[in-house]
């Protein structure tokens, strides 16, 4: 019996070794998975047929009380299991919760009508695809999604159709329509999901022509991510020239102004004037050291752009600046856009003029929304700028909170104009905007001003993987300072414990 | 000796305990290694279980501390059942194994400070148990070596320290002198010779003067079957002592 | 309870009275490191041959993705290191009971008056504390990767714990097959075996239905073991190796039933 159970497991072990060597069942592999398997299943038969011939009274109860005390232990093991797994309860500890889905990706997952379903396309031993898996099984937990895996080399046609440029890509479908996701980290599939959903939420007309934010540019100066985004949450973009407009299209449901870096021409301005003033939507980033003329016109409706530099030493020194210009905040005004930004969902804004935010007629609502630290100050001296490291001497300037962002209500004749100016550009540059919730506080100023609150929410972060070499010399240095340490240690320990017992 | 002193301050000390066997047999497969016995041994008794190899000795012994069930038959100390509550049984009974069966790499206070907690002995009770053992089966000097490193006859003196621990009612010693030189023998039965009368006490041996020197009643097993059993002097001295353990003779019980 | 702290501490003298666990423990910080610094040599000539051919230096945008700590050093140490507790552990497990009856004093044991329960529960709680430490050793590799890679202190706990569990799992096979073998030989090959069956069951879904498939993915080990690596500490898994010790320590139990009734 011991001799047909050891052959059985020398058996299994070999096949099984083959299989997971070779991919497949060869003739080696299967007739050792074969024969170790009857070989087990005699030996289990011989066993308990010894067992029943040995058995005397005495011995039956004791035989039976053991057995059953293993199937009681397996099935209250099988209960526990199935009762924790139906209580979804699980821990995300990679510190960012890259597992923690955001309300932003549940609530686009589950508006859908029909069966939504999710196809993960994987080569054999990707390991980014247990990842993949996990997000995709956490996210069906939680909204009617249909999982499933396909072998990349299995799926030609789909290869094709979907457009799948490498393993580790899944497409959701829903119909005849799909979005092909190749990172799938939870914000890129929240993206697919919302242009799978093809809700539109109107037109965002861009200004360009003085010297502003380039929408399609696709370095790090550029603005291209943001259009991106904004074209995921259903906006359509256009592209005004503003040196030619004489006035906004009318099909506008905001307009963009990005960063003017030269004065615009008064037609322009005015024609703005015209537009905002018949109830229009203005999302204006401006940044410092800069009079474009749209200044004067935020100015009328108590939003002032002022002519200085914010310093926030609560800030230190980020991102290659001198100290406090580059600012973290985390200071928010109950508002719309804010929604759900607090002191430890902060936003960042390299360069900052601070923005004065007063109503200048009764009715209208008018507030800072992002503000600096209390300790921030505003200088006059924009040559500070260009300091890349040190700190910003502070002569008398008084300290407070300042406004980086500013937002306001303006009932006229019947509609209601609403404009959002941020004191920063740079902050939804392609460079910065997926730092902290820069991307979110921006779009959901956009939601606002277009008066769709309901699409405000929180994205899930875009994580980039980690690429951070370890150099060859820090490599040496931890194989000598801790990779061969505790193995020496162990080993003199070893030494010790021997000749002390010799000696005994 | 010290044994007396050990026990000073204690309760008056149990007698023994009587162990009873009734047509007691063991089957291994076809085998019969233990065929319908029937024993009893007295309380404060110093028995003498012989046979030659494979017998049935060892296999009677370990029925009787619960090690093994019996196939057909009971057997009960103190009036309770070793299969029924082998824990019970355990309590009441000290046990010398064959050939040393110990721990080589323990130090002989540490394992006994083991078999003393597993006993249930804890603080100072532990303490004191342990170092009576060292002082009583002359462990002093051994007391902080490695078993290993010991000779065989100071290991033999780490099996009965362990087995006298807990100064049971009841000791069983499997082949207390096998494999001793004779000097180590002589000293392994001294002790043996102090430690009975006040327990009972199961010699088992294939040594017929061990047997006789030591025990006051003895039986003998052969393939299994009880061939003779009664005081020591009388089985063992009617000059045909060693037909006992031939097959072709056949001695009735 | 006496009796058990008496056992735990027995059993921890016995291990570490011989040089074996620190040969042990030393052969698998060995391992672990060459594992470790290998896959970390590869990944860092891949880097550098990006750096340089792209002339960009360590520009993200110029590396593939796919080419980064986690999954070109972390991941495969940790899969390797999986297999290589396969490999490892038995040899710890193989002597706890086999051992004692190889020597015979698993009867020494019994007649002391230790429960069998009593004796399986101490001596899997030292093997599981050994197997811990054994981790620990093995451990200060990948925890460089993930300190490097900056990916926090619960990360680093969060694989420290299904790693943990994950060893316990197998020296839990290799205790079960350790009670039952009558040679250290047989409880360490038979405990391989098992162990590999229980890594993943992929072999057996050609076979079988969908449902059986399902079935047999919930009770495979590489599954269970992979989320914690990736930092998810679910319920169900811990429920999961929870009842692998469970079931083994009901199994080893009815080994000392099997050795009274003589089979």
């Amino acid at each position: 019996m011991r001799g047909l159970a050891l052959t059985g497991v020398i058996a299994l072990s070999f096949g099984l070794g083959s299989f997971y060597a070779t991919g497949h069942f060869g003739v080696f592999s299967a007739v050792n998975l074969a024969l170790g398997s009857l070989a087990l299943l005699a030996a289990t038969v011989a066993g308990v047929r010894r067992i029943r011939r040995i058995g005397g009274p005495h011995s039956r109860p004791v035989i039976l009380r053991g057995a059953l005390l293993i199937v009681a232990a397996f099935a209250l093991a099988l209960v526990l299991e199935q009762s924790a797994t139906r209580s979804r309860i699980q821990f995300d500890w990679t510190g960012e919760g890259r597992f923690e889905l955001s309300p932003a990706t549940l609530k686009a997952c589950g508006e859908f009508d029909g069966e939504l379903t999710a196809a993960l396309y994987r080569s054999e031993g990707d390991p980014r695809t247990r990842r993949t898996r996990l997000l995709l099984q956490r996210l069906a937990q939680f909204c009617p999604l249909v999982v499933r895996e396909l072998l990349l080399d299995e799926s030609p046609e789909d290869e094709d159709r979907y457009a799948i440029g490498s393993s580790n890509s899944v497409v959701f479908a829903i119909g005849d329509r799909f979005e092909t996701v190749e990172r799938p980290t939870e914000g890129a599939i929240y993206e697919a999901l919302y242009r799978l959903r093809s809700v539109s939420n109107g037109v965002v007309t861009v200004l360009r022509g003085e010297g502003q934010g380039d929408p399609e540019r696709q370095d790090d100066l550029g603005y291209s991510g943001l259009a991106v985004a904004l074209g995921t949450e259903g906006y359509r973009l256009q592209v005004a020239v503003s040196a030619a407009i004489t006035e906004i299209p009318d099909d506008s449901d905001a307009v963009l102004l990005i960063s003017p870096r030269r004065r615009m021409r008064d037609s322009t301005i005015d024609a703005l004037r015209r537009y905002l003033a018949k109830g229009g939507r203005l999302v204006a980033l401006l940044e410092p050291g800069v009079e474009s003329g749209v200044e004067s016109l935020l100015a009328e409706y108590g939003l002032e752009a002022l002519p200085s530099v914010l310093v926030d030493p609560a800030s230190g020194a980020v991102e290659d600046a001198a100290e406090g210009l580059n600012i973290v905040a985390y200071n928010y005004a109950e508002h719309p856009a804010s929604a759900g930004l607090n002191q430890n969902r902060m936003t960042f804004f390299p360069g900052v003029r601070p923005i004065a935010a007063r109503a200048t007629r009764p009715g209208d609502r008018v507030m800072g929304v992002v503000w600096s630290s209390p300790h921030a100050w505003a200088t006059d001296d924009l040559s500070v700028l260009e300091q890349r490291s040190g700190r910003v001497e502070r002569r008398d300037e008084p300290q407070g909170y300042r406004y980086i962002m500013a937002a306001g209500r303006y009932p006229r004749d019947g509609v209601e104009t609403r404009i959002v100016v941020f004191g920063d550009a740079d902050f939804a540059s392609n460079r910065y905007l997926r730092a902290l919730y820069d991307l979110d506080i921006l779009i959901n100023s956009v939601h606002w001003v277009v008066q769709r609150e309901s699409q405000i929410t929180l994205r899930p972060k875009i994580r980039d993987t980690v690429q951070f070499p370890l150099p060859m010399q820090d490599t040496l240095r931890t194989l000598y300072g801790v990779g061969l340490l505790v193995p020496e240690l162990l080993l003199i320990a070893g030494g010790v414990v021997w000749m002390r017992r010799r000696a005994a | 000796m010290s044994e007396t002193r050990g026990h000073a301050a204690n309760e008056p000390r149990p007698r023994g305990v009587r162990v009873e066997a009734r047509d007691l047999t063991r089957r291994f497969g076809e085998h019969v290694a233990l065929d319908g016995l029937s024993l009893a041994i007295e309380p404060g008794e110093a028995f003498g279980l012989l046979g030659a190899n494979g017998a049935g000795k060892t296999t009677f012994i370990r029925m009787v501390t619960g090690c093994l069930l019996p196939s057909d038959g009971t057997v009960t100390v103190d009036g309770v059942s070793p299969s029924a509550s082998p824990s019970a049984v355990q309590a009441l009974l000290g046990f010398v194994m064959e050939t040393c069966r110990l721990y080589p790499e323990l130090r002989v206070r540490s394992f006994l400070r083991f078999i003393g907690g597993a006993r249930g002995l804890a603080g100072a009770r532990l303490a004191t148990a342990v170092d009576r053992a060292i002082e009583r089966f002359r462990l002093e000097g051994a007391a902080t070596r490695p078993i290993g490193n010991l000779s065989k006859g100071f290991q033999q003196r780490v099996s009965l320290a362990q087995a006298f621990l807990h100064d049971p009612p009841l000791v069983i010693v499997d082949e207390p002198t096998g494999g001793l030189d004779p000097l180590q023998q002589t000293e392994v039965q001294e002790i043996l010779r102090e430690l009975r009368g006040r327990r009972t006490l199961i010699l088992c041996t294939h040594d017929l003067h061990e047997a006789e020197s030591l025990a006051s009643r003895v039986a003998v097993l052969r393939q299994g079957r009880l061939v003779a059993v009664g005081n020591a002097k009388d089985v063992l001295s009617e000059g045909e002592a060693l037909d006992l353990f031939r097959d072709s003779a056949e001695v009735g019980a | 309870m006496t009796a058990l702290l008496a056992l735990v501490r027995k059993e921890l003298l016995s291990l570490f009275a011989l040089p074996t666990a620190y040969l042990t423990l030393t052969m698998v910080a060995l391992v672990t490191a060459l594992i470790f610094f290998d896959h970390l040599r590869i990944y860092n000539q891949t880097l550098f041959l990006y750096a340089t051919t792209t002339m960009g230096g360590f520009s993200t945008d110029e590396i593939p993705d796919y080419i980064n700590l986690w999954d070109a050093v972390f991941f495969p140490v940790m899969e390797t290191l999986g297999l290589t507790l396969i490999g490892a552990v038995p040899l710890v497990t193989m002597r706890v009971f086999a051992e004692e009856r190889s020597r015979g004093t698993d009867e020494l044991l019994v007649t002391t008056g230790l429960t069998p329960t009593t004796i399986v529960v101490g001596k899997f709680a030292v093997t599981f504390l050994f197997v811990t430490l054994m981790m620990g050793v093995s451990f200060v590799y990948p925890a460089t990767a993930i300190a490097r890679g900056g990916l926090g202190i619960e990360h680093l706990a969060a694989v420290f714990v299904g790693l943990t569990l994950y060893s316990i799992a197998l020296a839990s096979i290799g205790l079960v097959c350790s009670a039952f073998a009558s040679s250290q030989l047989v409880a360490a090959v038979s405990a391989w075996a098992v162990a590999f069956v229980f890594w993943d069951f992929a072999w057996v879904y050609p076979f079988v239905s969908e449902g059986v498939a399902g079935f047999l993915d919930a009770i495979s080990l590489h599954l269970r073991y992979g989320s914690f690596a990736e930092g998810i500490v679910s319920l169900s898994n811990i429920v999961y190796f929870g009842g692998v010790v469970l079931v083994a320590v009901a199994a080893a139990r009815f080994s000392f039933d099997l050795r009274r009734v003589g089979a």
